[in-house]
C-alpha cells in the first residue's frame, strides 16, 4: 500500500559520488567555454527588442504596422530591376540574404502606452527565432518560433507562465514576414519609392542610407497616414547597421509607432540549442488556467 | 536567495559563482540523467553539455525563474534530444534500446554510482519513457503532477496514471529491495 513512499525512500538512498579528477577536468572545460563565450560573443548581451510586440495588441499592431511595411518581394525580384541601380545596394542585398543568422536589438514605442519591456533582443535563423524581452537587465519574456513545425512558444518569466501553440497564419506572417526578416529589408526599400540619404556615422561606423515615405511600406492592419523609414548600411561591411521606422495613422485611434532596430550581428551561426524553448518546470501552462 | 546571488555574480563573469553552481547541482543533474537515460556515458555527456551551455549563456541569462528549475529543464531537454538522436541513428525502437542500460564502470567516469542507484537505474530502464520521466521529476525534482503535466504537455490525470503504473512496475521490479 505504501509503494510510492517506499520507492521515494529508495530514490533518496540511491546516491552517487564523483571522481574528483574527472570532476575537475570537466569543470575546466566548462570554464573554458565561459571564457570563450566572453571573448567571442559580446553582442548577445547587448541586444534586445522585439518580443514586446507579442505582448499587447497595440504592440502587436505596431509591429504589424512597421514590420509589415517591410514585407515581401524576393531579393531576386529587385536585383536586375532598374530601381536597384546601385551596385553597392545589390551587393548588400546578396550579403544579407546569404547571412546564416542574425542577432539584433529592437526598440519600439507606440501611442498605446508604455511597453512592458524596454527592448528585446532577437535571434533569427532561417528556421527558428528567439526573442528575449528585457526590463532593465532582466529577461521578462521570451518567445520562440519554429517555422518548420509552425510552433510558437511564449514564456513569461515575470509571471511564471508559458504558452505553446501552433502558429496562426497571422503570427507566422508577423514572425516570418519581411519585417521580421532583416534579410529582406533592403529588398523592401528598393522595391518602393525611395531616395538615397548619403553618408553619416552611426556609433562610429560610416554608413550609407536609404529612405522611403511610401505608405505601402509594411503591411499594416490600420489606415496609414504617413511613413518615414530609413535604413543605414555600413560602407565597410555592407551589412545593415540600423533601421528606423515611424508610422502614424489609425484614423480616430491616432496610432503612432516608432521602431528602431540596431546592434546587429550578421552571419552568425546560432546554436540550435539556444533557439529551442526551455521552459522551467515550475512554470504554469496558461492553457490550464 | 543564494541562487539569485550566484546568478548575479555569474552574469558578471564570476568564475567562483560558476564553480559554486557546478558543485551544487552536478550531483542532482547526473542522477536525474542517469535514471532517465539508463546510460552512464550518455548521462555524463548530457550534464556536461548542460553546464557548458549554461556557462556560455551568462549574457543571455535573465533568471527571473529558478536556477534549479532551469538546470533540470535543460537536463530533461538534453535527455529528450539524446533519445531523438538515438532513434535517428539506430533506426530502431528506442524503447527496446533502452531496456539495455549501460552502467559499465570505467576508471575515468565522472559519476560513481552506489549499487542501489545502479539497480534503480536498471529497473527504471524497463519502464516506458513517459512513466520514467514522471517518476523521476516527482521523486528527484519534487515537481507537482500539474507541473509535470505542463512539461509533458498532457493532462494531470494522464500524469497521475503514468505515475501509478510506473510505481507499481518499479516496485515489482525491485520487490524486496524497496523496504530496505
Amino acid at each position: 500500500m505504501k509503494s510510492a513512499e517506499d520507492i521515494k525512500r529508495y530514490f533518496q538512498k540511491s546516491t552517487l559520488s564523483t571522481n574528483r579528477d574527472k570532476h575537475e577536468a570537466i569543470f575546466e572545460k566548462i570554464q573554458r567555454a565561459q571564457d570563450k563565450s566572453r571573448t567571442t560573443s559580446p553582442a548577445s548581451n547587448r541586444l534586445n527588442l522585439r518580443s514586446n510586440i507579442m505582448k499587447s495588441p497595440i504592440t502587436k499592431l505596431a509591429v504589424a504596422a512597421v514590420i509589415i511595411a517591410l514585407v515581401v518581394l524576393g531579393l531576386f525580384e529587385f536585383i536586375g530591376t532598374e530601381s536597384t541601380s546601385g551596385v553597392v545596394w545589390a551587393d548588400v542585398a546578396r550579403k544579407v540574404e546569404a547571412s546564416r543568422g542574425v542577432i539584433y536589438r529592437n526598440r519600439a514605442t507606440h501611442s498605446g502606452g508604455p511597453a512592458d519591456s524596454d527592448y528585446s533582443i532577437v535571434y533569427l535563423s532561417d528556421t527558428k527565432s528567439r526573442d528575449d524581452s528585457y526590463k532593465g537587465e532582466e529577461i521578462i519574456r521570451t518567445s520562440f518560433c519554429d517555422f518548420d513545425t509552425q510552433t510558437f512558444t511564449w514564456i513569461a518569466h515575470d509571471a511564471g507562465k508559458y504558452m505553446q501553440k501552433a502558429m496562426s497564419e497571422e503570427t507566422l506572417r508577423e514572425q516570418h514576414g519581411a519585417w521580421a526578416n532583416p534579410k529582406r529589408w533592403i529588398t523592401e526599400f528598393l522595391s518602393r519609392n525611395h531616395r538615397k540619404l548619403g553618408r553619416k556615422t552611426i556609433d562610429g561606423v560610416l554608413c550609407e542610407g536609404l529612405e522611403t515615405t511610401d505608405p505601402t511600406f509594411g503591411v499594416s492592419n490600420f489606415q496609414v497616414d504617413s511613413v518615414l523609414a530609413q535604413i543605414w548600411v555600413s560602407v565597410e561591411t555592407g551589412y545593415p547597421v540600423m533601421l528606423e521606422a515611424e508610422i502614424t495613422g489609425g484614423g480616430d485611434e491616432k496610432i503612432h509607432i516608432k521602431g528602431v532596430l540596431d546592434q546587429f550581428q550578421w552571419d552568425v551561426e546560432l546554436d540550435p540549442y539556444f533557439l529551442k524553448p526551455n521552459i522551467p518546470p515550475d512554470y504554469v501552462d496558461m492553457r490550464t488556467l | 536567495m543564494e541562487d539569485k546571488l550566484l546568478i548575479w555574480k555569474f552574469k558578471r563573469g564570476g568564475r567562483e559563482a560558476l564553480r559554486r553552481i557546478y558543485d551544487k547541482y552536478h550531483g542532482q543533474l547526473l542522477k536525474l540523467a542517469i535514471v532517465l537515460t539508463g546510460n552512464l556515458d550518455a548521462a555524463e555527456d548530457i550534464v556536461q553539455e548542460v553546464f557548458t551551455h549554461f556557462a556560455q549563456s551568462a549574457n543571455r541569462f535573465g533568471m527571473s525563474g529558478s536556477l534549479k528549475s532551469y538546470l533540470i529543464t535543460s537536463t530533461l531537454n538534453g535527455v529528450r534530444n539524446q533519445r531523438r538522436n538515438n532513434r535517428r541513428r539506430q533506426g530502431q525502437n528506442l524503447e527496446n534500446a533502452e531496456h539495455i542500460p549501460s552502467m559499465a564502470r570505467r576508471p575515468d567516469q565522472w559519476a560513481v554510482l552506489s549499487e542501489r542507484l545502479e539497480r534503480l537505474s536498471c529497473a527504471m530502464a524497463c519502464l516506458p519513457y513517459e512513466q520514467r520521466e514522471v517518476i523521476t521529476l516527482r521523486m528527484e525534482a519534487k515537481m507537482t503532477f500539474r507541473q509535470i503535466a505542463g512539461v509533458q504537455e498532457t493532462s494531470v490525470s494522464t500524469v497521475n496514471a503514468r505515475y501509478r503504473y510506473g510505481i507499481e512496475k518499479l516496485r515489482s521490479l525491485l520487490n524486496s529491495e524497496v523496504k530496505k
